[in-house]
């Protein structure tokens, strides 16, 4: 029995959030989306949506952290020690999930603990999961991100950053395999989110509420109809939601094939280098997305327009304040940049 | 640790210092580890994670959980010990690798414990040992090493500093050698490290993003090469790794043979004196690095070169004073170093050694004077406002960078001080992080893992007594163990400005902007929160809700106009229920309210007379247990402490008075002139208020 979800091709407006999530599916690399807005911008419904959407993936059937059969190399130690032992492992398929993490979860909780009835029981030592196993290769969404408390930020930091957890607690030493797409919403109204964190999203985006009169009044009688009838209201809309699943199967079948040219990669790196913004991240983020995009469009090679349509998302959030402002003017000059790098 | 997730060392495109300076403690670990500082995303955490890959083998106790080096007897572990005394211990080659202690880690787990198991199972007091004993003689990695809890760095310090780590706990008693590599990695943005941590780096490196193209384009294409297939990687990597763990082996093999000359040696002496560093760890590390540096490099006797290359790495974060230009001031240490070499070779040693002293002397003198400049009230009251006149009055982006600048490198000292007492406070509430465990006599958040190991050793005792039950664990009332929870909580500085016309006279404004600022660059690494309550016209505005955002303020602070007039008691009400506010949301929060005005209320918010509200609400901020402080900012007098403030008896002769100085007795603060106090000062006020109220 599955839930009903709102339809993703339902959700009016809002085409850069969309976007962004759907660059993040097809390349869960790319470091996932922190989404600025106020409340009541479809955020949500977007992420939880968009999971439905997604292809299954190959999974070892009795892992707890949904190991990749195919990847030897990011395999949890238990999964390595049943390749070491001989074992050939089950294979299954599974859907992406997206795994919430409340902002008052506690730490046990997120990174995991000590299994408390075994210990009593019987005296056995043994992990149990938290929301980071959960994460592997899901999608965890955190609500509220800038809320989260500063303890919390830097487990998940941890996490991130390496893909892996590491838990040496309550007599625990273990690690496992904690790779996912972030995906976080906030307010900024309600404060800022610490730069550490705020660059391991790949990318941003603001939503705003919907001005146009007309499209406003789209979303709510869109809404009154899924509330009252959801089954229908799904079924309205499931060819497009299929469309838009075979989309992004199909662009991460082509990703790798995309050709990046070097001009356009060199205009990206003294793009960046001009803005003086921080560390590798915004280059790696920039070419990756960019070539999520072309793979999405179905072109053969990622062009400048690409490059335009993903910066703003890669760097409003990586450009320190006085640079902000120059943003726009640079993001305007980047097609000549390239232009005269390919020509060189 | 899966280290088949990392890039190959020699892979990783440019960061040379960083590398080099991995490689040099892999060759020699007395260097004493090294700490890595810098932006984010500048494969920092990479590099180490890929050099456990290169680390060479060592000899070591078969069947010993800590490793011990058979061949120092002083370092052995209690078992061996009591193995060798009754023979020959057996030796194994064992490679050297790296532990990682993530920051979640607990105390228990740190330190070692009681193996829950064998307890329960068994009823055997065994010990289980924690990170430290698997750190013994191997790489201890702390990513993020400024985020660790203040508990658990005293726990690190004191093993790193005694080289063995001592556990008392759940009734055991256990000793076990210590001696670790320890590499940290940091991104000083999140937050600085404490000193004696600092010290404990043998070495320190800068990292920061290449800015040249074509290295950027690089690691882009090896970035995609590693996430399509990271065994292509491995295996083109692959016989570039293998020369460079031959290299490592092969100098690792030549340390014992490198030549310290003499001369080298009284140079390191001299110039350690000359960077003005505190202790001798200095000269030793540096002596050590470049014995590393020469082993690397294929020869056998220590050059100049080698020791410059030493010094840099190893005095970054020891010098007093703040470094400056670095190459340039790296081409002087050259030259200087090539004359004093020279010098030395000519002159016999104990001439050298007076001379070195003398001139130490000189230097330390000067580097002191230095680093107190810009942070005694009493210097800035020696010359007034003159911080305040350098304003360009228009830019903002001037005002934060003059700002920042002024207070960077000394206030941070002062203000961790501070702030490592302060802010985290045992929390009562079920949040923040658990820690460790205590045995109290209500225990309300049960530590279930320390609950079970307390209970263990008893478990067989237990089961005999009841054989009704022999499978499970018995717990009686005084197993019980308290969770001890940290929750870091900041200050909420609340500066409420006034924004009336007046203040526009004399860049009173930009003073107070440019003082907010600097705070906030403070706040956020302690995270402290400001919030700011701008009044003016006839009434008062939340200008900035509580944030330890730089960015958000700074745009805020832009937007705040001035002119109209004085609803002195609008802005104080204001900031009181601001304050209530934050308070409700966590209880735990020390408000400081800082009010910047000259005091002349003139619109009332009651319907009386504006001073008088004022005044009573000054008395309700007092009563709420608020703490205080009031800048005046038409006063230019100084603020000792004794300063007469006139008590204000009648309401018609206010003007003659000093309001400010009433209010601040009202409000139970202390009272400041905004002009005896450059920004700087400013901010020292506020930090010593913190101080003052926070440690009573």
């Amino acid at each position: 029995m599955e839930r009903f979800v709102y339809p993703f091709s339902a959700i009016v407006g809002q085409d850069k959030m969309k976007l962004a999530l759907i660059l993040n599916a097809i390349h869960p690399a790319i470091g996932g989306v922190l989404i600025r807005g106020e409340k009541g911008t479809g955020k949500s419904t977007a992420v939880r949506a968009l999971a439905r959407l997604l292809p299954e993936l190959a999974v070892v059937a009795d892992c707890p952290y949904r190991c990749d059969p195919d990847a030897p190399e990011a395999l949890c130690s238990d999964c390595q020690d049943r390749v070491a032992g001989g074992e050939a492992l089950p294979r299954g398929r599974r859907r992406m999930r997206v795994v919430e993490l409340p902002i008052n979860a506690s730490e046990d909780r997120v990174v995991g603990a000590i299994d408390i009835e075994a210990a009593i029981k019987s005296g056995e030592r043994r992990f149990e999961p938290g929301v980071l196993a959960e994460a592997n290769r899901n999608i965890l969404y955190v609500d509220e991100v800038n809320l989260l408390d500063d303890h919390l930020v830097d487990v998940l930091l941890d996490a991130a950053a390496m893909g892996v957890n590491v838990v040496e607690r309550e007599g625990i030493s273990i690690w496992h395999p904690a790779r996912f797409i972030l995906v976080g919403t906030m307010n900024p109204e309600e404060g800022d989110l610490r730069p550490q964190l705020l660059d391991r999203f790949g990318l941003t985006v603001d939503v705003e509420g919907i001005k146009d009169i007309g499209q406003r009044v789209q979303i709510v009688e869109r809404r009154e109809e899924w509330e009252s009838d959801p089954a229908s209201f799904s079924q309205r809309f499931a060819d497009q939601d299929a469309e838009i699943g075979t989309r992004i199967a199909e662009a991460i079948v082509r990703f790798p094939h995309v050709v990046m040219p070097a001009g356009i990669l060199r205009a990206l790196a003294e793009l960046n280098v001009s803005l003086q913004v921080d560390g590798h991240r915004a280059d790696l983020v920039g070419r990756k997305a960019s070539q999520a995009l072309a793979a999405y469009r179905g072109v053969p090679e990622v062009g400048v327009p690409e490059v335009n349509e993903v910066a703003d998302m890669v760097l409003a959030h990586r450009v320190k304040a006085g640079g902000r402002r120059e943003l726009g003017s640079v993001t305007q000059s980047l097609p000549s940049a390239s232009r005269a790098s390919r020509s060189s | 640790m899966p280290f088949e997730l990392t890039l190959p060392f020699s892979a990783i495109v440019g960061q040379e210092q960083m590398k080099k300076a991995l490689l040099l403690n892999a060759i020699d670990p007395a260097i004493g580890g090294v700490l890595i500082r810098g932006d984010r995303g500048t494969a920092k955490s990479s590099a180490v994670r890929a050099l456990g890959r290169l680390l060479p083998d060592y000899e070591a106790v078969d069947q010993c959980p800590y490793r011990c080096d058979p061949a120092i007897p002083s370092r052995y572990c209690d078992e061996c010990r009591r193995r060798a005394n009754s023979g020959r211990l057996p030796v194994v080659r064992l490679p050297m690798r790296i532990v990682e202690l993530p920051i979640n880690a607990s105390e228990d787990r740190l330190v070692g414990s009681i193996d829950i198991e064998a307890a329960v199972r068994a009823g055997t007091r065994r010990f289980q040992p924690g990170v430290l004993a698997e750190a013994n003689r191997n790489l201890l990695y702390v990513d993020e090493v400024n985020l660790l809890d203040d508990h658990l760095v005293d726990v690190l310090l004191d093993a790193a500093a005694m080289g063995i780590n001592v556990v008392e706990r759940e009734g055991m008693s256990v000793t076990h050698p210590a001696h670790f590599i320890l590499v940290g990695t940091m991104n000083p943005e999140e937050g600085e490290l404490r000193p004696q941590l600092l010290d404990r780096f043998g070495l320190c490196v800068e990292v920061t993003t290449p800015t040249d193209i074509d290295q950027r384009l690089r690691v882009m294409e090896l970035e995609r090469e590693f996430l399509d297939n990271p065994q292509a990687v491995h295996r083109t990597a692959a016989p570039r790794e293998l020369e460079l763990y031959d290299r490592l082996q092969a100098a690792t093999t030549r340390l014992d043979l490198v030549q310290l000359p003499d001369a080298i040696r009284s140079l390191i002496a001299r110039l350690c004196l000359d960077g003005s560093v505190a202790g001798h760890r200095a000269d030793l590390v540096v002596a050590r690095t470049a014995r590393a540096i020469c082993a690397l490099r294929g020869a056998a006797l220590v050059e100049l070169a080698d020791v410059l290359e030493a010094l840099e790495l190893a005095l970054a974060h020891r010098r007093r004073d703040a470094a400056t230009d670095k190459p340039e001031q790296a081409q002087e240490l050259a030259s200087r170093a090539a004359e004093q070499l020279a010098q030395i070779q000519a002159t016999t040693p104990t001439e050298t050694a007076e001379a070195a002293r003398g001139e130490a002397t000189q230097q330390e003198g000067a580097s002191g004077g230095e680093s107190n400049e810009g942070w005694t009230t009493a210097e800035a009251r020696e010359s007034p406002s003159t911080e305040a006149v350098d304003v360009e009055p228009d830019t903002v982006i001037q005002l934060r960078t003059f700002a920042v600048k002024k207070l960077d490198l000394p206030r941070e000292r002062q203000a961790r001080r501070a702030a490592g007492k302060r802010t985290s406070t045992k929390s009562e509430t079920k949040r923040g992080r658990y820690v460790r465990s205590s045995q109290t006599e209500k225990v309300t958040d049960v530590a279930f893992d320390a609950t079970v190991r307390a209970a263990a050793p008893h478990q067989l005792r237990r089961r005999q007594a009841t054989p009704d039950a022999p499978n499970q664990l018995q717990l009686e009332s005084q197993d019980l163990r308290q969770k001890v929870r940290e929750r870091k909580t900041g200050n909420l500085i609340v500066f409420v400005v006034d924004a009336s016309a007046s203040m526009d006279a004399e860049q009173r404004m930009q003073a107070t902007k440019g003082a907010i600022l600097s705070l906030l660059r403070h706040a956020y690494v302690r995270r402290d929160k400001v919030a700011l309550v701008a009044f003016s016209g006839r009434n008062a505005r939340v200008a900035l809700r509580p944030t330890s955002s730089v960015d958000l303020a700074e745009r805020r602070l832009e937007r705040l106009n001035i002119g109209g007039t004085t609803p002195l008691t609008h802005g104080l009400m204001t900031a009181l229920k601001l304050i209530k506010t934050e308070r409700l949301r966590d209880p735990r929060v020390y408000p400081l309210l800082v009010l910047i005005s000259d005091g002349r209320g003139n619109i009332s918010l009651f319907g009386e007379e504006p001073l008088l509200e004022a005044q009573r609400t000054a008395s309700q901020i007092k009563q709420e247990g608020i703490r205080a402080m009031v800048i005046d900012s038409t006063r230019d007098f100084s603020s000792q402490p004794g300063y007469p403030r006139n008590r204000v008896t009648s309401l018609y002769g206010a003007y003659a008075f000093n309001v400010c100085g009433d209010l601040a007795e009202r409000l139970g603060g202390r009272y400041y002139g905004l002009f005896d106090l450059s920004q700087s000062a400013i901010v020292d006020s506020v930090q010593r208020e913190m101080l003052r109220t926070g440690s009573a």
